[in-house]
């Protein structure tokens, strides 16, 4: 009893915390104030209120435009205290509103010729991102297969890396993939000229360790990492990955997460359950990649280590960078798809956040994360926290810190908690769970005033099974380990026949009266047991009716009233069943 | 590891394109080494070979196969 009421008192403080929240219509900006005369005052009282105004703040108000005459609509300079001043005074009882003139800024949209082919950009929203910063100062370090300053790089700001394939100064490119991918993270932008690229003004460091036939070696791979770590790169792109586990990369790895360096890493392409390393490695983000219809790509893998998803392409729709023809070394605008080219659309933007003052790496990822698109059903983890909003992710970069108001307005935005903290990536619908599991206590505590019983142990667990499960064991992506185990030792009696393949969709066979029915049946005349069957009865009544209300979704029903229907009908059903169990059983105490 | 896969050559589609063999069993390898006889879509080949861990590439469409020898089925 004491736990249910600590629990009450847990969810009002959430609830209130939430409701309390300022939330962003405070944050706007503008310089002037409207006032919106009612119509039924008459020009004299108007022309007397705009004296009264210009005599009390010394301010001239003036009509928006000459059209604004029939609707009396006039501007006033001023800031918010004018406002506050302004509702105070006399003149409200003459105005429809009065309010603040919002800016509204166009976002910058670039004049390279090829842009329209960029799908991929406008999906992470990046024209608003580039209106607070192109990532001027940060420096990338692209370890690939190389970089060719090919002509959509010449206004490219570039800084010294080396060959580790030849060990050379220069890392010039002989495949395409390095310069290709360079293109995302930095491509020259707004010259009239090819393409555009994320982090336009951040400096590219270009490091090959991956000769023409695109392999190269893990000591090799390792000694790049530290290299850039050691020459001031910011942000580390590995669009590679493969082998297995090795110290000297796991060594190299951590050397430069401690000097603050970003470390990126795609999460391969054998559309396999788990990423690759080093993606795997922890102090990296792992990078699945989608199509342009937002559905994650055939190829890409995903579940364990994969953080974040980011547009890397599928046959739909390509990545288009300006790179060179490995058969020629011309130059050429060519389209890729791979976890690749979704790997430096991450990198771009997290030269973005770095620019606008976030710099410890772990608080970058944050970032990504709690400014990722959440993807509502993601049972496998193909996107981690969501799919990469570059906008999303400068405008919380730059408010400077995280600070507890955002972690909750980012929970109520999305009704999501990110798992990350304790587990490795994804979300669970935390704040339905919560409501299945209070409403099968509350059914139950509702029928108790009714039959007296005693609560036990076997009760609860009736009611947890048949409400929620054990729900946050579905957040869990072990690697190397199928992901359905846990699923379905986290779906609650009614979710379990599509907890295997990972659906989200109800079956009715499993969501409905039939197993509380089967399960009373069975053991109404066992002494202990038919708590744990009188308990299912209860949670399930409350997972079925929480459903109906929120995600009203059956087998063979689809979307809206008949499963609504369906499920409310059977949740009454649980509960009477309950009822009767209850009436034939319940002794008084 | 010495390694002998029986499959089919396939052309992947990444970056600007690599060399797969897809084993008889499902298994996809990214072929390293190719000679040029083997660069030949759907050519059903056995290949004996080293899969090699201390290697990462971009394609990473599994494990690494560098070809020592090969025979064209």
């Amino acid at each position: 009893m004491k736990k249910f009421l600590l629990l009450c008192l847990f969810i009002i403080g959430l609830g209130w915390a939430i409701a309390t929240f300022p939330g962003l219509g405070a944050s706007g900006t503008y310089d002037s104030i409207v006032l919106d005369f009612r119509e039924d005052v008459g020009s004299t009282k108007i022309a007397q209120d705009i004296n009264a105004i210009a005599q009390q703040y010394h301010l001239s108000a003036h009509l928006n435009s000459k059209f604004s005459t029939t609707d009396n609509v006039y501007i006033v300079k001023g800031d918010r205290d004018l406002l506050d001043s302004l509702k105070k005074s006399d003149i409200v009882k003459d105005t429809e509103t009065i309010e603040p003139n919002y800016i509204y800024k166009v976002s910058e949209v670039p004049n390279d010729p090829l842009y329209n082919k960029q799908w991929n950009f406008r999906s992470i929203n990046v024209e608003n991102a580039w209106n607070e910063t192109k990532g001027n100062g940060i420096t990338v370090a692209v370890i690939d297969t190389g970089i060719s300053q090919v002509p959509d790089l010449k206004e490219t700001k570039f800084v010294p890396g080396y060959d580790f394939v030849n060990d050379r100064l220069e890392a010039t490119d002989d495949n395409g993939h390095g310069t290709h991918v360079a293109g995302t993270i930095a491509q020259s932008t707004n010259n009239n000229f090819g393409v555009t690229g994320i982090a336009n003004e951040a400096n590219l460091m270009p490091l090959k360790v991956l000769s023409e036939s695109g392999s190269g070696t893990v000591s090799d791979i390792a000694e790049s990492i530290k290299f850039a770590a050691d020459n001031g790169a910011d942000i580390i792109n590995m669009s590679l990955g493969g082998g297995g586990e090795n110290h000297l990369m796991k060594e190299a790895i951590d050397y430069a997460h401690n000097k603050g360096v970003v470390i990126i890493a795609a999460a391969g392409n054998s559309g396999q359950n788990s990423s690759e390393y080093p993606a795997r490695y922890p102090h990296v983000i792992g990078v699945s990649a989608f199509g342009p219809d937002g559905e994650k790509a055939p190829y890409s893998n995903y579940g364990a280590g994969v953080d974040i998803g980011a547009p890397g392409g599928s046959e739909a729709g390509k990545i288009i960078q300006n790179t060179i023809d490995p058969e020629t070394g011309e130059s050429v605008f060519e389209g890729y798809q791979g976890t690749s080219m979704a790997a430096p659309h991450v990198a771009g933007v997290a030269a973005l956040i770095k620019a606008s003052g976030v710099k410890n790496p772990d608080e970058i990822l944050t970032v990504l994360q709690q400014s990722a698109r959440v993807v509502q059903e993601d049972p496998l983890n193909h996107f981690g926290a969501g799919q990469l909003d570059a906008y999303a992710a400068v405008q919380l970069a730059l408010k400077g810190q995280i600070t507890f108001s955002d972690f909750f307005r980012w929970l109520r935005d999305n009704g999501y908690l990110n798992p990350r903290f304790w587990i490795d990536g994804g979300a669970i619908a935390l704040l339905p769970k919560i409501a299945m599991v209070l409403g099968s206590y509350l059914l139950a505590w509702f029928l108790r005033n009714y039959f007296p019983f005693r609560w036990n142990w076997n009760l609860s667990w009736g009611l947890i099974a048949g409400s929620s499960g054990l729900f946050f064991l579905r957040g869990l992506y072990i690697f190397d380990l199928p992901q359905w185990p846990l699923r379905v030792m986290g779906s609650s009696i009614p979710e379990l026949g599509g907890a295997i393949q990972g659906s989200s969709m109800l079956n009715p066979i499993f969501a409905s009266v039939l197993i509380p029915f089967i399960l009373i049946a069975l053991f109404l005349g066992h002494k202990e047991w038919k708590w744990s069957a009188i308990g299912t009865c209860f949670g399930v009544a409350s997972c079925l009716g929480v459903s109906a209300f929120l995600s009203p979704v059956v087998w063979g029903l689809g979307y809206g009233l008949p499963s609504q229907l369906f499920l409310i009908i059977n949740a009454l059903l649980c509960f009477g069943l309950a009822h009767l169990a209850l009436k034939s059983e319940a002794k008084p105490i | 590891m010495s390694l002998t896969v029986t499959g089919i050559i396939e052309r992947k589609g990444l970056g600007p394109g690599v060399w797969a063999l897809i084993s008889d069993s499902g298994e996809t390898y990214e072929l390293q080494k190719t000679p040029s006889e083997l660069r030949k879509v759907g050519l059903k080949v056995t290949i004996t070979g080293e899969t090699r861990s201390d290697v990462m590439t971009f394609a990473m469409i599994g494990p690494v196969l560098e070809v020592h020898s090969f025979e064209v089925i």
